[in-house]
């Protein structure tokens, strides 16, 4: 289950971010234009300073102080409501980009190809929903505005250092060689070093998820102290990394420590050597020692968040990799995200024939779990494939529904080759029921169904008694955290979600094979409901599902052994008969 | 106080735990109390860095002032000494007591995730209710991370206003007056920037609850890939993720938009506050009551002040964090339990092989007044509406109090029994049970040194193993969702049986298996728990066909007895439930 998701290179997240962009560019560079001209007023307060100490210098007037101090209150009312305006445009910039990149992620992701999924492991993804986006954004919303704050601020008050003497700008710039030097052995170690936390971070993540989810299996178990352990371990083992990472980031501000030092000592000198040859006054070395120790906190800020930048740079490379291959899936045409205009409602052409000719399937090569099948469902008609675990029913299913192409043969719903979810729907034993009202999750399957289309899908379902009995009827917030449905429910509502999505086929993986005997009756009435007027194929572990089809298939080891209707097997006395009997010896009254 | 230049983490000497309080200020009362060493030494540690950073421009000014002004060269040299040595004192002061900050942070972030966890493993249950496990872990790390980078935060704020006190110590040594203008200038500046940031305070708290739902969302849609793409259901929920992402995005902007305006509100206090000062200074120095050096150390200070009094406010918003997360802690640790726990040893009789398992008049919102009783030795089955049944192992796993009845280990009323005790004799394994991450090896033995390979065998697991790559050795994956429906099944009932308890219930354990393994398993079942006491709650021929006897209760509240197939025979009702 290794992660074969794409991590997208610089240029591929270069394009992610400029899409991302696109919209908020004036925006974003009207935010740009306003904090830059925040920062130059604000750097007017040191030579007004200056001015001041001047002023004081010569003797007076003290009209003249009284007005500079004026003016630094002026700039400083100016500078504070430049900062806000270019600060909120920056935020709303920023923020409308990162909405835009979270609904590109989960668009592309929710249209993968399924196989692809399936190979990298969903595990991948959901991490990728989960913590990179939230990631991103954390670095976006608390460190791009003092990044660029920062930025800002180091570059003009270099230009006011050359601006009072080409020397002074010098003198500052010896301290840049030391700072580089810490930057770059910073970086170096960081990388991996955060790495590694994000790995610890994600495994303490995985570990919750896995204790708090399991949470009553547990304590059923008697395991809280086993899985306490194992949260403080992994708790432990990313708290320790992070102060690693503490430790590193702490020797970086040493290091600057000592380049401030030289660079405001060097500043200080090259003032007395001016104001000795006269060619400075003591206002302006004032300012420019003012100016030097105005950079500490910049330069600080702008290095320290170094890291930050790396690491976001990493998650959103992870995002971008997955947004940037659904483009590259929609430029090949792939079929499974570009989707035609809804088909659904009005289908003039009846429910299609479904054709498996000669189907071989191998997920390794030289291991074929499906050889040779032929199959031929007609329009409107239902056929049961029965056979013991392994003998290749699931991958059948999967190649009939189109989720996997075949190594051999070919299936065609209609005239084309099948497309998931939209020719042929795939309803595996694998429940979900989404987070949310219970109405909302059922209008996943027709987003534009009406109150009463929904009532009649969960009255065709069986399943008006119990929704009723809900708490808010149909208004009950279900799913993980809400009111929790039994097996036999939650397959009652994906058997509504496939009515209402109304495909015209499909192929049902061991669908209501979770819920129990109890609520057979119901779920089988349920798929009758769900499966009228549509070609169904029924991949079945209980053979009632197989004696109410109108063709058996018979599967072993990839192989079809026998088919026919159910009770022509039957009277053929082959193995469908004998394992007919197994099954049937139990229900009936003589044992 | 632990040892700031210990490079190794010692996590394991946390002792501390969290005591569970009922409001987010106790939680962050407790977060602070547990190490509050740490705390005064990082504390001690900021203030003498920040007095550092302090006497940078007064040391500015004193050498433009001795030395620039006129100076020789070696009162230059000298006075960069002292520059140079003060420094050495901000930058060590910095680096240790930032180190045992930041670390302590950490520390009470694992305290706390262990609090957490306690509580939802909590042998009386209800800390999950109305919760998704995503919002749980993500309080877990994110919302104990905020409160505990109040260690990080509260030594800042008390050596900012300590560098406040230095500024205006220095200040009143070169003048009276301008060191009275900053001691009185301060605390309004401080108080309206406290007053700014409460906007930002309410906006946090929404910001932060949206964006978490948004993220919830995406996580749930994405487990649900496959069952959305089963139908084409993928542009819907597209559409509906962009609604929870829209209204996150809302929260996000005015949040931002509150901060901006604080950001602007805190330059333009302190810009005029320095304007003052160094207006009112420069009519002093011209008045010649305060030095050149006097002057630029003031104006010098007056700048510095920018530093501290922005570390105020951005501590004002952390703290703003840390409350809004320690309610969201407080919340989950305070949640009632879902059953009476009660404390003390109950009166229980030496452990035999099997316990008899009474339910006398057992009624919940689903199940009729239910008399039952099992026996060592005996396997019986229970057939129900699956949502009786479902309260019905709710009951007998002691998640659900019932509302009437009483539920009876060996004669023993559970109600006088300790959860954890009455689990030890009598496992439930749901229909739900999960599987945990790792190998199915490990899942089976479920953290108990006993044999698994007799289990496995009943259950049929021994099989799936054999199909799998790397055998008993191979990872069931998130919840176990390396493996098919049947495959977890049967890795899961192999868990419940090798556990070997008195009492063992099992509900629905077969269904997604196929009916020539399930008869294996039934048989199995019957072989390992012989003389110890089986209740199966299903309505699984196959495995009603191997109990003693059967248990039929409908919805009416009437029960059938007899044996699986005396009933089928007699009895049309059951005939209706279990027949194919």
């Amino acid at each position: 289950m290794t992660g074969v998701l794409p991590t997208a290179d610089g240029p591929a997240t270069r394009r992610t971010v400029r899409r991302v962009l696109r919209g908020d560019r004036l925006r974003a560079g009207a935010a740009a234009a306003v904090l830059v001209a925040a920062t130059a007023v604000g750097l007017l307060t040191a030579p007004l300073l200056g001015a001041i100490v001047d002023a004081v210098v010569a003797g007076g007037p003290r009209e003249g102080v009284v007005l500079l101090a004026l003016a630094i209150g002026g700039v400083a009312l100016l500078h504070g409501a430049a900062t806000a305006l270019g600060q909120a445009q920056l935020v709303a910039a920023g923020e409308a980009a990162l909405a835009r990149l979270r609904e590109a992620f989960v668009a592309t992701a929710l249209r993968l190809p399924l196989a692809r999924v399936e190979t990298a492991g969903s595990g991948d993804l959901t991490a990728r929903a989960a913590h990179d986006i939230a990631m991103v954004q954390e670095v976006v919303r608390r460190s791009l505005p003092a990044f660029l704050r920062a930025v800002l601020t180091i570059v003009l008050t270099l230009v006011g250092l050359l601006v009072l003497d080409w020397r002074f700008a010098l003198a500052a710039l010896l301290a840049v060689p030391i700072q580089l030097l810490a930057a770059r052995s910073f970086v170096r170690r960081a990388v991996p070093l955060y790495a590694r936390q994000r790995v610890a971070t994600g495994e303490l993540q995985q570990q919750l998820l896995d204790t708090v989810g399991g949470a009553r299996t547990v304590v059923a178990h008697g395991l809280q102290d086993h899985h306490t352990d194992l949260v403080d371990r992994r708790s432990g083992r990313a708290v320790e990394l992070t102060v690693r990472g503490i430790v590193l980031v702490n020797g970086l501000f040493g290091r600057l420590n000592t380049a401030e030092f030289v660079g405001l000592a060097a500043v200080l000198a090259t003032g007395y050597l001016l104001v000795r040859d006269g060619t400075a006054t003591i206002g302006s070395a004032t300012a420019a020692a003012l100016y030097f120790h105005a950079l500490f906190a910049p330069v600080n800020v702008a290095l320290g968040l170094l890291d930050e930048a790396q690491t976001a740079a990493a998650g959103l490379a992870r995002l971008a990799g997955v947004v940037g291959s659904g483009d590259a899936e929609a430029d090949a045409g792939d079929d499974t995200t570009a989707r035609p205009a809804d088909p659904r409602g009005d289908r003039p052409d009846g429910p299609p024939r479904i054709t498996a000719t000669g189907l071989g399937h191998a997920y390794r090569p030289g291991h074929p779990v499906l050889v040779d099948v032929d199959l031929d469902v007609p329009p409107g008609g239902r056929v049961a494939v029965v056979g013991a675990s392994g003998a290749g029913k699931t991958t059948l299913g999967r190649l009939v529904a189109g989720v996997q192409p075949p190594t051999a043969g070919r299936v065609l719903v209609g005239t084309d080759a099948p497309r998931t979810g939209e020719s042929v729907a795939l309803l595996t034993q694998e429940v979900h029921v989404f987070a949310g009202p219970l109405a909302d999750d059922l209008r996943l399957a027709r987003p534009a169904a009406t109150d009463a289309e929904i009532e009649a899908a969960i009255e065709a379902v069986g399943a008006a008694g119990w929704v009723a009995a809900l708490p808010d009827a149909a208004a009950t917030v279900v799913g993980e955290g809400g009111h929790a449905l039994t097996a036999a429910q939650a397959q009652q509502l994906a058997l509504a979600r496939l009515l209402l999505a109304a495909p015209p086929a499909a192929v049902l993986d061991e669908a209501t094979a979770e819920a129990g005997s109890a609520a057979a009756g119901v779920l089988r009435a349920a798929t009758a409901a769900a499966l009228a007027g549509r070609t169904a194929l029924v991949i079945a572990h209980r053979l009632d599902q197989a004696a109410a089809a109108d063709h058996v298939v018979v599967l072993d080891g990839g192989r079809v052994l026998e088919a026919g209707a159910h009770l022509d097997l039957l009277t053929r006395g082959g193995p469908y008969a004998e394992l007919w009997g197994a099954w049937s010896a139990t229900a009936a009254p003589a044992r | 106080m632990p040892d700031p230049d210990g490079q190794e983490v010692a996590v394991g000497e946390i002792a501390t735990p969290v005591r569970p309080t009922a409001d987010g200020r106790g939680v962050l009362r407790a977060a602070l109390r547990s190490r509050r060493a740490a705390l005064a030494g990082s504390s001690v540690l900021a203030c003498l860095h920040q007095t550092g950073e302090a006497l940078v421009p007064v040391l500015i000014g004193v050498v433009v002032d001795r030395a620039v002004d006129g100076g020789s060269p070696a009162e230059l040299a000298g006075w960069l000494a002292v520059l140079a040595a003060d420094f050495v004192l901000l930058s060590g002061s910095f680096r240790w007591g930032s180190r045992l900050g930041q670390r302590t942070a950490e520390l009470v972030a694992h305290d706390l995730r262990g609090a957490l966890v306690r509580k939802v493993l909590d042998p009386g249950g209800g800390a999950r209710n109305g919760l998704l496990s995503g919002e749980v872990s993500s309080i877990a790390v994110q919302d104990a991370r905020r409160v505990g980078a109040l260690h990080m935060m509260l030594p800042l704020a008390v050596a900012a206003v300590a560098a406040i006190a230095v500024s205006a110590v220095a200040l009143l040594w070169s003048s009276v007056v301008l060191g009275a203008l900053v001691l009185l200038g301060t605390p309004p500046l401080l108080w309206a920037t406290r007053r700014m940031a409460r906007p930002l305070e309410a906006g946090s708290a929404a910001e932060q609850q949206d964006a978490a739902l948004a993220s919830a969302v995406a996580t749930d849609l994405v487990r649900g890939l496959r069952v959305l793409r089963g139908i084409g259901a993928e542009d819907a929920a597209v559409a509906r993720y962009a609604v929870a992402s829209r209204r996150s995005l809302g929260a996000a902007v005015r949040a931002g938009r509150a901060g901006a305006l604080l950001d602007g509100g805190v330059q333009a206090a302190t810009g005029l506050f320095i304007a003052l000062v160094a207006g009112v200074g420069g009519w002093l120095a011209l008045s010649g009551s305060v030095s050149i050096g006097g002057l630029i150390a003031a104006v010098g200070l007056a700048q510095f002040l920018l530093g501290p009094l922005t570390m105020v406010a951005f501590v004002n918003a952390g703290i703003a964090q840390a409350r809004a997360s320690a309610e969201r802690i407080a919340a989950v640790l305070a949640r009632p339990a879902e059953v009476d726990t009660p404390e003390g040893d109950g009166p229980l009789p030496d452990a035999h092989r099997g316990r008899r398992l009474e339910l006398r008049a057992v009624a919940t919102a689903h199940l009729p007044a239910l008399d039952l009783a099992v026996g060592p030795g005996e396997i019986v089955g229970l057939v129900a509406e699956p949502s009786a049944a479902q309260d019905l192992v709710a009951v007998l796993g002691r998640e659900l109090d019932p509302r009437h009845g009483e539920l009876r280990l060996d004669g023993v009323p559970a109600g006088r029994l300790p959860v954890t005790d009455f689990r030890r004799e009598v496992l439930v394994e749901r229909h739900d049970g999960v599987l945990f991450r790792g190998p199915v090896r490990e899942n089976v033995a479920a953290g108990r040194a006993r044999p698994t390979a007799p289990a496995m065998a009943a259950a049929a697991a021994d099989e799936v193993v054999d199909a799998l790559p790397d055998g008993a050795d191979s990872d069931v994956g998130e919840r176990g969702q390396a493996l098919s429906g049947g495959q977890r099944q049967r890795v899961a009932l192999a868990r419940a049986l090798a556990a070997d308890a008195p009492v063992l219930v099992l509900h629905e354990p077969t269904t997604a298996v196929d009916s020539v393994t399930e008869a294996r398993i039934a048989g199995g079942v019957r072989g390992l728990r012989a003389d110890r006491t089986t209740l199966l709650v299903t309505s699984s021929p196959t495995l009603l066909a191997a109990t003693d006897r059967v248990v039929l209760v409908l919805a009416d509240g009437t029960t059938a007895h007899g044996r699986h197939a005396e009933l089928l025979e007699r009895h049309a009702a059951y005939r209706a439930v279990v027949s194919r």
